[in-house]
């Protein structure tokens, strides 16, 4: 028998929900066959089978939401059927093999298989007069078998958990308690990685202005003529243009092998603000996608990414990240480059300015900021500011696009 | 029938006085509850009257009889006494008088208000009691549904005459059969061919040929191997075919597992199965109470049902059909109606039969621990080699044990032999502390004693046993 357990499928997560089953019980299942679909706080994931059998017991009901490290079925692997009839026919040799085999692989399950509960009943009442499951307290015995003193160090680890914050904010006694938020999942991720990315990369951020007004004056025509696209997709097209004629900005250095790897493919991160945190859908091989195709792909990511719903692949393998802040205002950051990407850009919020045109008059211009944060181990910033200088052309200018067309 | 206008307010009402109920009520009395309780015939219910304790009578003068020939070793009584049916009804109505009357002083000396009749719900805080011309209703904070389950003839056996028996009927008979016919494998039909043949019953056993005897496989094979040293004949039946009685003879027809046509002519047919919750009168359905699709009551650990003031106990909620359930599930109630946090666990209930020499189960049988794919040990200790069998002549038996190969921890204790019943207690304590090897090799066993035979099957797992040949081979020496 083998559990399929859920386990971190990534981003850090720590529990999922079942939303469906993709077999039923008694169901043959080949190895990396899709068993069940588990919706994460960020995605929808499919949990596979790890190898050829059927399906012996579905645990965990559909709907119910569970911690890693939950059994959510159990399979018969193809096989065991012949080794059980050993059993039968010298219980005492194989029984010995057996247990070898069973302490190290699976544990758990197969020591306890008809869910029996492993301690005195004495223990559990220990238990049940405190409000805890048995279930939930750890072992200290190999066997899985919980004692009082087991039932007591949990109790006391929890008691003191809750009494060292107390004690810390409750003194002055004028203090109130402070809400607390679980520093966990995807929040940590964030942390996990912002923290590596600033600690791995020199970052140099520098700033610049791009004028809209002309990619604004053919956006309007354009909807006329009815098409409607929105600006990030232009910003996304002239930054791949700009990308491969600049390709030391769509790198990774490997430091371990001391080489720059100039990636050929052009997968754009967009960094997509969320109710849970920072989320980073990506469009890959924007370089082959038109610019209404990569509108078409933006809108469906940014609506995956906030409903939760994003495939593990829709998440992965991303050379260059763009962080859309426009719409929330700002006029310029520091951000913080997706580690182990070589740039990042922010987009701020496009005003209208007062600017000069060619014959030196005052019109009022649609200008965006952006803010390039680069790692200068890779790159310098004269090289940088060559970059942002073509991005701009080809914004301000956006017949130019045209020319790049493949 | 009169309708009161006027109810009556209780706290908790417990309807049915069978073990469950009046266990029930005792307790919740002990801890500060106000309990009445309803029953429409004899206190102790179906158990004391003609379930468990007039089989048991039956069961402990078959094994007093079968000890005739070793009594005669000691040279006590002779070879002429002679069995006299007519004295054991008497017997058995004495003990059940005395058992009844002794629950009644219980409920009395508790102060629990017994009312006798026939309760009818009528709303989920509301329920009414039917006694002769009499109906009171009563209103109450809470209900213990233990109104126990009837046994059923399978439709295929409807009853012809008098000579079709349920089980409970055969402990009434006033005569003793000449030859009885027990369709069925559970405890009940195990221990009624196994005391009407110590009693001098001619026997004869039609067992489904699918289902096995209750117990480890080890015991199931040594009651069949007891049965056929007793003359004691065990069919097995595949198809059945049909039944037709006549003023002195009944004859039972049907397949074999060879497809051969078989018949089985006796004096009564006894048959043991199935029972259907008593609940239809009782009308709680009405208000939609949770209920399974064999119609059992669904409840919590706590017993409580899907109706938080109706809780359910014993045989109206799922599982076996004991009173062995149904004592703890009344306990469990009213513990729980009394504010306690509890629990209830029919993981390690002890599966048990008083047939001659008497059998129990507990835990992981050796088929259960295959199924599961589970490394175990398992050492069986022939009572054959324990003094104390041989003093009493009752060296029928062993004692099998099937413990954890990873973690020692004992997963089943099984026994078929003299003191069995005793010995479960031991079995289920076991069992229930998750103890180990160690836990049971480790004490003193009194000597000379059938408790010995624990201990020595314990270490035989290890082939230490003292008074069992040694394994030749033994893989793990």
């Amino acid at each position: 028998m083998l559990e399929v357990k859920l386990h971190d499928i990534g981003e850090g997560m720590t529990e999922g929900e079942v939303i469906h089953y993709l077999v039923k019980i008694g169901d043959s299942v080949k190895t990396d066959q899709p068993l069940v679909e588990v919706q994460t706080d960020k995605m929808v994931a499919e949990l596979t089978s790890p190898c050829t059998g059927i399906v012996k017991e579905i645990c965990i009901a559909v709907g119910e939401t569970i911690q890693v490290g939950t059994s959510l079925l159990v399979i018969e692997k193809m096989g065991v059927a012949n080794t059980e009839q050993r059993v039968k026919v010298n219980t005492k040799q194989t029984a010995e093999q057996k247990a070898v085999s069973l302490i190290g692989q699976e544990g758990k399950l197969l020591l306890n298989p008809y869910k029996r509960v492993l301690a005195a009943p004495y223990t559990r009442k220990i238990a049940r007069d405190n409000n805890i499951k048995i279930e939930d307290v750890p072992a200290s015995d190999p066997s899985g078998k919980v004692t009082e003193e087991d039932v007591y160090s949990f109790l006391n680890e929890n008691q003191q958990s809750e009494k060292s914050i107390n004690e810390v904010y409750l003194e002055p006694s004028s203090q109130k308690n402070p809400d607390e938020i679980p520093f966990k999942g995807i929040r940590k991720k964030i942390a996990e990685k912002m923290t590596k990315s600033l600690f791995t990369i020199p970052h140099v951020t520098h700033f610049d202005e791009v004028n809209m007004t002309n990619l604004f004056k053919m956006r309007e025509e354009l909807k006329d003529s009815s098409e409607s696209v929105s600006v990030p997709a232009f910003l996304i097209k002239a930054l791949v243009i700009s990308l491969k004629e600049f390709p030391i900005f769509n790198a990774e250095l490997d430091e371990k092998n001391s080489r720059i790897l100039l990636k050929k493919n052009y997968h754009i991160g967009i960094a997509t603000n969320t109710e849970s945190g920072l989320i980073v859908p990506v469009i890959h091989d924007v370089d082959m996608k038109s610019i209404k195709q990569i509108n078409k792909d933006v809108k469906e990511l940014t609506a995956k990414a906030i409903a939760g719903t994003l495939q593990p692949f829709e998440m992965k393998n991303s050379t260059f990240t763009v962080s859309n802040v426009g719409p929330l205002g700002s006029t310029g950051a520091t951000p913080i480059i997706n580690y182990p990407e070589t740039a990042l850009i922010a987009f701020h919020k496009t005003k209208k300015q007062p600017i000069i045109n060619e014959r030196d008059e005052i019109v009022i211009g649609h200008i965006m900021t952006l803010s390039m944060a680069f790692d200068h181990r890779v790159a310098d910033g004269a090289t940088a500011v060559a970059f942002t200088n073509r991005f701009a052309s080809l914004i301000e200018q956006p017949h130019k696009l045209i020319m790049e067309m493949i | 029938m009169v309708v009161g206008e006027i109810s009556q307010e209780r706290d908790l009402i417990i309807i049915g006085g069978g073990p469950g109920g009046y266990s029930a009520a005792i307790r919740g009395a002990q801890l500060g509850l106000a309990v009445t309780l309803i029953e429409q015939s004899e206190m102790g219910g179906v158990c004391l009257n003609v379930g468990c304790i007039p089989s048991k009578v039956f069961t402990h003068a078959a094994a007093k009889c079968a000890e005739t020939a070793h009594l005669q070793e000691l040279g006590i009584g002779s070879s002429t006494d002679i069995f006299d049916f007519k004295k054991l009804l008497s017997y058995k109505a004495k003990v059940i008088n005395q058992l009844r009357t002794g629950v009644e002083s219980l409920c009395n000396a508790n102060k629990i208000e017994i009312i006798r009749g026939k309760a009818t719900f009528l709303g989920v805080d509301r329920i009414g009691v039917e006694n002769g011309h009499q109906f009171d209703i009563f209103e109450f904070e809470q209900v213990i549904i233990a109104t126990g389950s009837s046994p059923i003839m399978p439709p295929a056996l409807k009853r012809k005459g008098k000579r079709t028996l349920l089980p409970y009927e055969l402990f009434m008979l006033e005569e003793m059969p000449e030859h009885l016919i027990v369709r069925g494998q559970d405890y009940i039909a195990l221990e009624a061919a196994s005391s009407f043949a110590a009693l001098g019953t001619k026997v004869s056993i039609v067992i489904d040929e699918k289902i096995s005897f209750p117990f480890d496989e080890s015991i199931n094979k040594e009651l069949n191997r007891l049965f056929k040293k007793r003359k004691v004949s065990v069919h097995k039946e595949n198809e059945f075919i049909s039944t037709s009685e006549t003023e002195d003879e009944i004859t039972i027809t049907f397949k074999t597992g060879k497809h051969v046509e078989n018949s089985i002519q006796g004096t009564h047919l006894v048959v043991s199965g199935t029972s259907t919750p008593n609940l239809d009168s009782l009308g709680i359905n009405r208000f939609g109470i949770e209920q399974t699709s064999e119609g059992f009551i669904k409840v919590g650990e706590n017993m409580q049902s899907s109706i938080p003031s109706i809780y359910a106990i014993g045989d109206v909620t799922e599982g076996p059909m004991l009173a062995v359930k149904a004592i703890k599930q009344g306990k469990t109630a009213v513990a729980s109606i009394a504010g306690e946090k509890v629990a209830m666990s029919l993981t390690f209930y002890p599966v048990i039969a008083h047939t001659i020499p008497p059998a129990v189960s507990v835990g992981l049988t050796e088929e259960n621990a295959r199924d599961f794919g589970l490394d175990v040990r398992i050492s069986q200790f022939a009572l054959g080699g324990n003094g104390y069998a041989t003093i009493t002549g009752k060296k029928d038996g062993f004692i099998k044990v099937i413990s954890n190969s990873a973690t020692e921890i004992i997963e089943g204790l099984h026994m078929i032999g003299e003191g069995a019943i005793e010995m479960a207690g031991s079995f289920v304590q076991l069992l229930e502390m998750a103890a180990k090897e160690e836990d049971i090799k480790f004490p003193l066993y009194a000597h000379p004693g059938f408790n010995e035979g624990l201990l020595e099957a314990i270490e035989g797992l290890i082939g230490q046993a003292i008074h069992a040949i040694p394994v030749k081979n033994n893989s793990l020496l």
